[in-house]
């Protein structure tokens, strides 16, 4: 069963071996990308990786015990396994003062130790090796093949299909609970919520679908089962039924592209199904809408160019006013890049008016300026009367908060003041565009 | 190779044990083996005595998991297979790991140990597909490169074990050296900050340090647990002592000692990967440390415990 033995397979099967090992691939993966949402909204993709080690010796002990792959008394000892992982890093964290992670750190690398060498030294009277272990047999689930009513179909996929049903019934079953406890256990708890035995649900259920994951992809790779598919839709979604629905659907798409990948390149499809979940994410980094880089990227950028283009409007809009109303002003010089591109922009376009070293507003420049310099002192009238400031502290904060001031904001303000009021400067506030005259 | 010399003529008795079965005795090749695995155990323990007291004690673990992509890679690279090149690999792609993963935790929406277990996860998954792909083409020299994946100390030569040994020993002596200046942050990083210390500059050199002793860590432990290596034996030191420096001292002698171990019992029956028994060793001296260490030991503190009638 090593990867030599199954790449060979891949390469030279038919349709339907493939239709069977993608089916068991995609089940298994959803199974894990629904335990993995909550394991990730909770933090604690890292236990999930733990668990997906320490279930090792279980596995390896049940079969000694004459349980068979897939079966209940496997499945049995590798909650039990789980459990006692979690059940350890208690005690040692109790018993000792050791920090939690420093403690799953010991406990599951050595029970995973623990299981290769009980795999290595009873290869020969179990179903299991080190090779498997490592790299998953996915492989070679379309060759062992049991009756289901009329038809054959892979023992894996049945084993898949039940552990996806018992995992999906057991967090649907406890949604709620799980969601309040994922979200504010203080709160769940002082609702009487039972915080730890939803918590040992959680880690129970991450122990089954580990299982199931663990004969098709390795121990290894279960944990980019498991976070992977749900750290992307987190990217992608926010609200948690979507988080899990997004998480399974992109599971289920990457094991299936990833057993293509692996068909076509001739390697390892548990590797590939880990690459293509991989890239996946670093697509989601940087394209995700709201959360990825180039849209929070694109909204900064948006926002510095409004920013340049109003303080460009409104710099002419004071000098015409210090110059006592001209219209024309000498051509400030701009202050940034961005500045100087807007200031290139606005005269291109229109809004400004350039001729010889001169500017002039347009009929809409002169609008949105006023709207900017009615912003900006107003918002110092409302600092001067609310704040106690002294006055040369006004301007600063003014300067940030005229971008953003709507016009319901400016109503309000303005409804404090006495009519034809002054900024605390002293200047006079231009009126609403398109309002009351 | 400081620590090396000492070690083979303290563990007759196992040595003994170990040769046994082999009849032949332990040849000059295994001794080497030994000798550098040996190095390995004591720097990884030390390295990681600093990562735990500066709670980071699993820094190291995606830096392992990536060595597997940057052995394939190297290996696809230069056509070579010795183990010089094939861990300049690893070093390069565990430092990237690490490079990904500031990045991730700097600027993704993602939680810390969700990046952590993305690196970990995708980075295994692209090493063994890649190493899966070269065995699948039957690359001359290809086989054998998952070796890597849990360890076979035994193929190690003697300029091998002489790497190893110069890596641990530039290890040891960088703690040697900096050894103030990484308690110092370890303990209180904002006084060190405060009083000038390069905080930055000195958790980027532990967390540098852990990857060299993770690559170095390959041969004897494995990509999937070589974590252990620099985990386990600082945990069990930590029991015996309240003194960094003692606890820095005993973790390197508990790490070479299941180093040692492991790799003796490793050759007790073909077949058998070195880094399971390394970890299985250094979890036995954890269990023991956690049972019987004076003061913080189970025994110790079930024997000494004041209020109940029938304590002692």
């Amino acid at each position: 069963m090593n990867p030599t033995d199954g790449t060979v397979l891949v390469a030279d099967a038919g349709f339907a071996f493939h239709g069977w090992s993608m089916a068991t691939a995609a089940v298994v993966s959803a199974a894990c990308a629904l335990v993995g949402s909550f394991l990730v909204v909770r933090r604690m993709s890292l236990l999930g990786d733990a668990i997906a080690h320490a279930v090792l010796p279980g596995i390896a002990v049940a079969v000694l015990a004459g349980g068979r792959l897939g079966g209940p008394l496997v499945l049995a000892g590798a909650v039990a396994a789980a459990l006692v992982t979690v059940w350890l890093t208690r005690v040692i964290h109790e018993s000792v003062g050791l920090a939690e992670d420093a403690g799953a750190g010991v406990v599951f690398t050595s029970l995973f130790a623990l299981g290769v060498v009980l795999v290595t030294l009873f290869a020969s009277q179990i179903d299991l090796d080190p090779q498997c272990v490592l790299f998953g047999i996915l492989e070679l689930a379309a060759f062992d093949l049991v009756p289901l009513g009329p038809f054959l179909v892979p023992r894996a996929l049945v084993t898949a299909v039940a552990v996806l049903g018992l995992v999906a019934a057991t967090l649907l079953a406890t949604w709620r609970l799980q969601v309040f406890t994922a979200f504010d256990q203080a709160a769940a708890r002082a609702a009487g919520v039972p915080v730890a035995a939803v918590t040992m649900l959680l880690l129970g259920t991450t122990a089954v679908a580990t299982v199931a994951a663990f004969e098709a992809v390795g121990a290894v790779l279960v944990v980019a089962m498991l976070v992977v598919p749900a750290a992307t839709a987190e990217l992608l979604v926010h609200r948690m039924p979507l988080v899990a629905a997004v998480a399974v659907a992109l599971a289920m798409v990457g094991a299936c592209l990833g057993w293509v990948a692996a068909w076509w390149l001739n390697t390892s499809a548990a590797g590939m199904m880990a690459v293509v979940l991989g890239g996946f994410y670093a697509l989601a980094v940087l394209l995700a809408p709201g959360d990825g880089l180039v849209a929070r990227g694109a909204a900064g950028l948006g926002l510095a160019w409004r920013v340049a283009r109003e303080d460009w409007l409104a710099r002419i809009w004071r000098a015409g006013e210090e110059a006592g109303g001209a219209g024309e002003v000498a051509r400030p010089r701009p202050r940034s890049a961005i500045e100087r591109a807007a200031a290139a922009w606005l005269e291109w376009s229109g809004v400004v008016e350039s001729r010889r070293g001169m500017v002039r507003l347009s009929a809409a420049g002169v609008r949105e300026a006023e709207t900017v310099v009615r912003s900006h002192r107003l918002w110092e009238a409302w600092l001067g009367r609310h704040a106690e400031l002294p006055l040369d502290h006004l301007h600063p904060p003014a300067e940030w908060v005229e971008h953003h001031l709507g016009a319901a904001m400016r109503e309000r303000i303005e409804a404090e003041m006495a009519a034809g009021e002054a900024d605390p400067h002293g200047r006079e506030i231009p009126r609403e565009a398109g309002g009351r005259p | 190779m400081m620590a090396a010399a000492p070690t083979l003529a303290a563990w007759p008795p196992l040595v003994a044990v170990a040769a046994g079965p082999l009849d032949a005795g332990l040849t000059y090749n295994t001794l080497v083996a030994l000798a550098g695995v040996a190095t390995v155990g004591f720097a990884a323990g030390v390295a990681g005595t600093l990562a735990l007291l500066r709670r980071r004690p699993l820094v190291g673990d995606a830096a392992a998991h990536a060595t597997l992509l940057g052995v394939g890679a190297a290996f696809l690279l230069t056509g070579r297979r010795d183990l010089p090149t094939l861990l300049a690999g690893a070093l390069v792609s565990a430092v990237a790991a690490l490079v990904v993963l500031v990045f991730l935790r700097r600027i993704a929406r993602t939680r810390d140990d969700a990046a952590t277990a993305i690196v970990i996860g995708v980075s295994f998954g692209a090493g063994l597909a890649l190493l899966a792909g070269i065995t699948a083409r039957g690359l001359p020299g290809g086989a054998g490169l998952e070796q890597f994946l849990l360890g076979h100390a035994a193929a190690l030569t003697a300029q091998d074990a002489l790497l190893l040994a110069a890596a641990s020993c530039a290890t040891v002596a960088l703690v040697a050296v900096a050894f103030k200046e990484f308690v110092l942050v370890a303990f209180d990083d904002a006084f060190a900050a405060a009083i000038g210390r390069p905080v930055g500059l000195i958790d980027t050199a532990l967390v540098a340090l852990v990857a060299v002793m993770v690559v170095v860590g390959l041969p004897a432990a494995g990509a999937v647990l070589v974590t252990a290596l620099v985990v386990i034996p600082p945990v069990a030191a930590r029991q015996w002592t309240t003194r960094a420096g003692r606890m820095l001292l005993l973790a390197g002698l508990f790490g070479l000692a299941a180093a040692v171990a492991g790799v003796l019992a490793s050759t007790l029956r073909p077949g058998l990967a070195t880094g399971p028994l390394v970890v299985l060793t250094a979890a036995a001296i954890c269990v023991v440390s956690f049972a019987v260490a004076p003061e913080r030991g189970w025994l110790w503190r079930r024997s000494t415990l004041p209020g109940g009638e029938e304590s002692p």
